[in-house]
């Protein structure tokens, strides 16, 4: 009875996730094009989406600027990360706290802040700009995830590496980095998303020469979201699920 | 993995645009509010690159053009805006002796008060707000005009939109005022009049109203007429009314704002779009109305005597444009938190 209950506890909490991904699947299949009535199955949303260049570009852009930006604050939310977890220094609760501020702080607030802090330097805006802002909003999230991970580990590990003679680069390269490899994985996933997803924060810091795509199916409510951003949408859900499960492959290979 | 990284760093270094120079345009703009065709043809026709920026709300662009101050030629503010640029002075004047085809333009939708002369603005589309009834039900067949929008059968079954203006058009127009009245005693009444109408609101949306009409959520539904030509569409029960008492017509336009860099190649587009063929071309594949009086006879038969997409002459006259009403929008908003909060 009680794994019963449990199992149809977890069913539903998967529903309430995943039933809003399946509906978009199901209506990208749809041959309506307003009503959310099912009129037969086609493949024509496929078929223009493939001929909406401006679509296409955008998300191209979207996921070119997903992947280095979630690459760079990688980067640095693991040396921030790594920081605050070995060493005790002057100047550490600030350094945490200016992190979760980051966090807390919203969209708009970050978007316009930076938005004057570029024009004020000079930047014109465009892809650094973007890539600027999108580090930015994506770093603190990837170094607390991150910490999380360093936190847990056994901490005698790295003292019996310091003994054997380890630098600490070495310490770093060779033990913290593969026992924190889920984490990093789950940090630049969360980061890569973060970024595909953001509205506001894009809206200030790019120019017209790098427009992506969030913006562009955002600004679709002059005549209302189209059915190929339906069938673009399941695009995307594929190539992010097969990059977690490919992810998870490797991972599971290295250990 | 260094590798990789690398791989991709390097393909972006050559993949970022170099910085813009002659024979560009920089259009900022609604997304899909343009043909791609258009755009294409345009390109082929002059050799001149159009890069496409978009947003998603007069406000949010007025936002970046007045931080970000320079790289867009052309925007699409909708009158209101027109208004409120042209006013704060962030906006270039048009050199008409380039603009040859302004001539194409239908007399009512040039020389508005949001732009006399039409110095700063030229019209690319325009559209009006009103009634969309379903006429299967009981509640929705009864309703003719704005007042009938108080008719107790009506609760529960009506929608509105979410913006204030287009709410208080219809209490001003009821009142036999003009929509972009300040006087505060006429504003006074409007929203005490609207008090008793929002009991009977069963959702507010401007997004996709046609979804609410369409699903028979609501029976009524204050809506834009491309919302209403789509609803219509799908359920031609569906019909849209344009009120006796009048109603609120919104005309996006086209304007070059101040640091602007490319200003040859935004006169040629802006003639471009004047053209009869190009302007039913973007009329028929968007829906919309264009205000071009010469594009009607390159517009089929079954768009040009649609009067959702086409009013007649004595319905149109019976229209008015929403303009920028400076100070007296304070009014407004405080009246609009005070209306929502008592739902």
């Amino acid at each position: 009875m009680n794994r019963i209950v449990k199992a149809a506890y977890a069913a539903l909490v998967f529903a309430f996730l995943y039933l809003p991904l399946v509906v978009i699947a199901v209506y990208s299949f749809n041959a309506s094009k307003y009503s959310l009535a099912w009129k037969g199955f086609t493949l024509q949303w496929y078929g223009k989406l493939i001929g909406n260049a401006t679509l296409l570009d955008a998300a191209l852009r979207s996921m070119t600027i997903a992947v280095v930006s979630a690459t760079v604050a990688l980067a640095l939310g693991t040396l921030a990360a790594f920081m605050l977890h070995q060493y005790r220094f002057k100047g550490r609760k600030a350094v945490f706290g200016g992190l979760f501020v980051m966090m807390m702080s919203p969209d708009i607030v970050i978007g316009i802040s930076l938005l004057v802090l570029f024009l004020g330097a000079g930047l014109a805006l465009g892809f650094w700009t973007l890539l600027m802002g999108h580090v930015t909003l994506c770093m603190p999230f990837a170094a607390a995830t991150v910490y999380s991970r360093f936190e847990g580990f056994d901490p005698t590990v790295v003292e019996a590496a310091r003994d054997l003679g380890a630098t600490e680069y070495q310490v770093f390269r060779r033990i913290v980095l593969p026992m924190a490899a889920p984490g990093l994985v789950a940090a630049w996933l969360l980061s890569f998303t973060l970024s595909l997803d953001d509205v506001i924060v894009s809206f200030f810091t790019t120019g017209p020469t790098y427009e992506v795509l969030p913006l562009r199916i955002y600004s679709m409510v002059r005549l209302g979201i189209k059915p190929d951003v339906n069938a673009l949408s399941v695009v995307m859900i594929a190539i992010t699920v097969t990059a977690v499960v490919l992810s998870r492959r490797l991972l599971k290979e290295k250990s | 993995m260094k590798k990789t990284v690398l791989a991709i760093i390097l393909t972006l270094l050559c993949s970022v645009p170099a910085f813009a120079g002659g024979g560009e345009l920089y259009l900022y703009i609604w997304s899909e509010y343009i043909p791609d065709e258009v755009v294409e043809n345009f390109t082929k026709e002059t050799g001149i690159k159009v890069n496409i920026s978009n947003y998603d709300s007069n406000e949010a662009m007025y936002a970046k053009i007045k931080l970000a101050g320079e790289g867009y030629d052309l925007i699409v503010p909708s009158s209101d805006y027109v208004g409120l640029m042209r006013r704060q002075d962030m906006l270039l004047p048009l050199d008409k002796s380039k603009l040859t085809n302004f001539a194409n333009l239908a007399k009512k939708f040039t020389d508005q008060p949001f732009d006399p002369d039409n110095t700063f603005s030229v019209p690319y589309m325009w559209g009006s707000t009103a009634i969309a009834v379903n006429t299967a039900t009981e509640e929705g067949k009864a309703v003719t005009s704005f007042e009938d929008l108080w008719n107790p059968a009506l609760k529960g079954h009506l929608l509105l939109p979410n913006d204030v203006r287009e709410v208080f058009t219809i209490a001003l127009k009821t009142l036999g005022y003009s929509l972009n009245d300040t006087d505060p005693a006429h504003l006074e009444q409007a929203f005490e009049k609207l008090k008793s109408l929002i009991p009977a609101v069963r959702v507010f949306d401007s997004d996709s109203p046609k979804q609410a009409l369409l699903s028979g959520e609501v029976s009524v539904g204050v809506v834009w007429n491309g919302e209403a030509f789509v609803a219509n569409q799908e359920n031609p029960e569906i019909k849209y009314i344009y009120p006796a008492e009048g109603y609120s017509l919104w005309l996006d336009s086209l304007c070059i704002p101040k640091g602007a860099k490319n200003l040859d190649e935004a006169h040629a587009f802006l003639n471009y779009l004047l053209r009869p063929d190009v302007a039913a071309a973007i009329s028929t594949e968007m829906g919309y109305s264009t205000p071009n009086a010469k594009a009607s006879e390159f517009i089929p038969e079954d768009v040009r005597t649609n009067d959702i997409v086409y009013p007649s002459e004595a319905i149109a006259a019976r229209g008015e444009f929403l303009d920028d009403i400076g100070e007296a929008m304070n009014t407004y908003e405080e009246y609009w938190v005070r209306l929502k909060g008592a739902e």
